[in-house]
């Protein structure tokens, strides 16, 4: 049991030193986790997906309190690095935007709307709307991994190249004997 | 489904129900309900008890006009109209669903001139759990 606080208590401490602080510290000095579920067996290794996951955690939200990140225990729930769900007192969510004092509305509206595309929530309810086959799921795949590697490489200009020299090809088919010859002994 | 709270004292020191429309709650939550048909603005205090629901379709919206935003704006300012004679003046916001409503819901509350803490979106997201109806085919 007190292996168990104290993962929770280090796991705070991980998921706070991955969150960018960027707003104002939050009121809550503790939080507890009521439906964290870690597993019985706390293994004490770092999964490098961990790392990556901060990719999938919201930008713009400070859900732990802020304490010193500097003792990371590497132990750690691995299952923690699919969930792209941030704690808060009674219960989860997906994205939060501290309201600041006097912060227009239009700032507001659109930092709302940055943070909920980032999180990909509206897509993720798309997708679930309705069944998709493992080919749909396929091709909505690499759909998205196409447009991933299309923004991050832009395609080099070899297309004008490939159309000068296509005319230019060696055309042999004049050598070729297609008419019948006009001598036949019948 | 109401949580339970635990009661305080025996029956007879109960307060009559009379009381219970004067108390003053200065701090509560906007629950916003956004679906694609509907939206539903729920006021709540802290502890999740509802002061006030309002939706489109109580709002005298009908079918189709029920899922627009303009619908979900009057949904949240006849919420928020409710609640603001109790004293409210935090609250915070929670988003729940895809849909119009959300945007013109924030706005409109935005506008009321509540005060707010957070704004939270707290789509439910499952883990692969249960299998979605089949893919319409129009």
């Amino acid at each position: 049991m007190a292996m168990a606080t104290l993962a929770l208590s280090s796991l705070s401490n991980l998921i706070s030193s991955f969150l960018p602080s960027q707003s104002p510290p939050n009121p809550l000095s503790k939080f507890q986790p009521k439906s964290l579920s870690l597993p019985k067996t706390a293994s004490e290794y770092v999964p490098p997906m961990l790392a990556s996951s901060d990719r999938t955690l919201p930008s713009t939200s400070l859900s732990s309190s802020l304490m010193k990140a500097d003792e990371i225990t590497p132990i750690v729930c691995p299952s923690l690095a699919y969930s792209n769900t941030l704690f808060y007192k009674s219960g989860y969510y997906n994205v939060e935007v501290v309201v600041g004092e006097n912060e227009p509305e239009e700032k507001l509206m659109n930092r709302f709307r940055v943070a909920v595309f980032k999180s990909g929530v509206i897509q993720e309810c798309r997708r679930r709307k309705f069944f998709e086959s493992s080919q749909d799921k396929k091709k909505r795949k690499s759909r998205d991994a196409a447009r991933r590697n299309r923004n991050r490489r832009p395609h080099p200009k070899a297309s004008t190249q490939a159309k000068e020299e296509k005319p230019k090809r060696n055309d042999n088919s004049d050598d070729d004997n297609w008419e019948l010859p006009e001598d036949l002994p019948y | 489904m109401a949580k339970p709270i635990p009661k305080v004292g025996s029956r007879k020191n109960r307060r009559s129900s009379a009381r219970k429309s004067a108390r003053r709650i200065p701090k509560g939550v906007i629950h916003v309900q956004a679906s694609f048909h509907n939206t539903i603005v729920t006021v709540t205090d802290v502890r999740g008890r509802v002061i006030s629901c309002f939706s489109a379709g109580t709002c005298g919206f009908k079918g189709r006009r029920r899922g627009t935003p303009f619908a979900a704006q009057t949904a949240a300012g006849n919420a928020i109209r409710a609640v603001v004679d109790q004293g409210m003046q935090r609250a915070e916001v929670l988003i729940k669903g895809p849909g119009l409503g959300r945007d013109a819901a924030l706005r409109a509350i935005r506008r009321s001139g509540i005060l707010l803490n957070f704004v939270r979106d707290i789509t439910p997201m499952p883990h692969n759990g249960c299998r979605p109806p089949k893919k319409r085919r129009v």
